[in-house]
């Protein structure tokens, strides 16, 4: 069984019994570390509404900012993200969040994966984006779907949940400069595995020319494809429109961030153009 | 079949529902999907002459009763959005009006001179945001300097709205404004407020002030144009504030309004807003035995 089939059209999946909580929930770091080079693993226990594989939630560092996260794993009630230092608040918290500090969340927002129920998935990740397919590969494994993860990084000192995810899914590795697994970019290695086995479902999260590649890929296969897409977002509740992607008018925070490749394929913005503070698209760097 | 549609200041709207300003405004795919989704006018985000950052994050909350930003009128600028208002009037059929602000008359006029030019069908000035210094609520207290950008504005041909807040004399700026030539009103812009996290102990928004919206707003928006409609009965009025379904929206037709806005309780019911309001006015309609919308607009002042 595949992915279900998504329509591409406007889409209120949320219109039923969406639960908006109000404010933000309170949370005590109770793991900060450097996981590879630039990015901090950050564990808070926090009391969050269940979230599906692929859902975000905007993490609040009170003085400084708020910035969308993905999550990597909601477990025993601690919430677990791989951040990378970006921006202030990213560089913040690599600089300054240590066990015991107090942080803040709202969410979990926007639409996750379907996951499948059976059969084998392809879970194709760059950098950071191996972080929600993480979560995703939880969920896959206790429903006794088999995975294979290909992850691509900048080099080995980059990699992230290397060990995490082979504890659930054969994983392949593949590094810029060779210094780990394949070396090249990571599509390449998805491109392989596509030719020479059968999958029911490909999921992507990671830099967009990398989505872009293995959405082509997919659908050259035929296999039902989704990935996850991050864009500037505000309200991540779908009625400040900052985060919009064009030709459709999806909204990343509340119709995405996670899409089906039918829609991608119409998504002229994908791996082209991202929208900044001001509205005005920017060639996606 | 009782009948939906409105005129709204020489617009024909196919039902009374707008898409308030400042809500999924800035884009024509978004656009598109409000008309889809029923909507009967689209209202962009406020526009200005320069390109606007906007504030940092935090800039929005779910409030218990509400919603709280300080997104800081974030906007392309009036030159780069010209193109997706000429999308927009080549994708929509419902009318666009463009909101328009700005920290002068001089300024308004220019942004609306514009965006006319590029498509805009109605000219809403936004001079009541809350959250931007010298930009909103402040240019409102001036009522000489907006009804001179009225005057000014009204020449393009095109309906000019005033949006107006709680925050001003309204009855003394809607009648400098109606003296000068505005074509009507949208009551009310968010109220200022601010949210602090307890234990954070500090301003949930980056900019400490914001302006609160959402279904705690609407007995202050109701009453705002019940007011409005009593003084000025032959002004046509946008209702907004907390329009989380038909009920809400009959009670600002009641009070007055022509139209509703529609804004931030999308943040609950999302685009299927629309729906739910337009199919409960119309059950609304036959069963209360009204044939227009025109009966019910402001009804609640007739004895």
């Amino acid at each position: 069984m595949g992915l279900e089939p998504k329509s591409a059209g406007p889409r209120s999946a949320q219109s039923a019994g969406f639960r908006l909580r109000a404010g933000h929930a309170r949370g005590a770091v109770v793991g900060a570390r450097v996981a590879a080079k630039q990015v901090l693993e950050l564990k808070l226990e926090v009391d969050l509404d269940e979230p599906e594989p692929g859902q975000f939630v905007m993490l609040w560092v009170p003085g400084v900012g708020e910035v969308p996260m993905s999550i990597a794993d909601y477990d025993g009630g601690v919430l677990t993200m791989y951040i990378t230092r970006r921006g202030r608040v990213t560089g913040y918290l690599h600089d300054h969040v240590r066990e015991g500090v107090r942080l803040f969340v709202r969410g979990p927002y926007g639409r996750g994966f379907s996951a499948i129920e059976r059969g084998r998935a392809l879970l194709v990740g760059g950098g950071t984006g191996a972080a929600p397919l993480h979560f995703l590969a939880k969920r896959l494994r206790e429903r006794g779907v088999d995975c294979v993860a290909a992850l691509g990084f900048r080099s080995a000192e980059h990699a992230i949940l290397l060990g995490e995810m082979a504890r659930l899914c054969r994983v392949e590795v593949a590094t810029d400069d060779g210094s780990m697994g394949f070396g090249g970019p990571v599509h390449e290695v998805a491109a392989k595995l596509l030719s020479e086995e059968r999958f029911d479902a490909v999921y992507a999260c990671g830099p967009e020319p990398m989505i872009a590649a293995v959405l082509e890929l997919a659908r050259s296969k035929g296999v039902p494809f989704e990935a996850s897409l991050e864009r500037y977002m505000r309200c991540a509740v779908g009625v400040c429109g900052s985060c919009v992607l064009e030709p459709l008018g999806l909204r990343v925070c509340r119709d995405g961030p996670v899409f089906s490749g039918e829609v991608l394929s119409r998504v002229e913005d994908l791996g082209r153009w991202w929208r900044d503070a001001d509205g005005r698209l920017v060639p996606l760097r | 079949m009782p009948r939906l549609e409105v005129e709204l200041a020489g617009l024909r709207l196919r039902n009374p529902t707008v898409l308030a300003s400042g809500v999924l405004g800035l884009s024509a795919g978004l656009a598109k999907r409000v008309e889809e989704a029923g909507a009967g006018a689209f209202t962009t985000k406020t526009v200005t002459r320069e390109p606007r950052r906007g504030y940092p994050n935090p800039t929005f909350v779910v409030l218990e009763h509400g919603y709280l930003n300080a997104v800081g009128l974030a906007n392309p600028g009036i030159d780069y959005f010209c193109r997706e208002l000429r999308e927009m009037r080549q994708r929509l059929s419902i009318p666009i009006i463009l909101s328009a602000g700005g920290g002068s008359a001089e300024e308004l006029v220019e942004v609306a001179k514009r965006g006319v030019e590029c498509g805009a069908q109605a000219v809403e000035l936004n001079v009541s945001c809350p959250h931007v210094s010298g930009m909103g609520v402040e240019l409102g207290h001036r009522a000489e300097e907006v009804a001179s950008a009225v005057g000014e504005i009204k020449r393009l041909g095109v309906p000019v709205f005033v949006k107006l807040s709680v925050h001003h004399d309204y009855i003394r700026l809607a009648e400098a404004c109606l003296d000068a030539g505005a074509s009507g009103f949208t009551a009310i812009n968010t109220v200022r407020g601010m949210a602090i996290d307890i234990y954070a102990r500090k301003p949930v928004l980056s900019n400490v002030y914001g302006g609160y919206s959402g279904r705690a707003i609407k007995p202050i928006a109701v009453r705002v144009v019940y007011e409005l409609y009593e003084a000025f009965p032959d002004a046509p009025i946008i209702g907004v504030g907390g329009v989380d379904g038909w009920e809400a929206a009959l009670e600002f037709i009641l009070a007055g309004a022509s139209a509703v806005g529609v804004g931030s309780e999308i943040a609950r019911k999302d685009l299927g807003l629309f729906k739910e309001i337009l199919e409960g006015l119309e059950e609304y309609m036959e069963r209360e035995g009204f044939n227009s919308i025109e009966e019910l607009v402001g009804l609640a002042h007739r004895s």
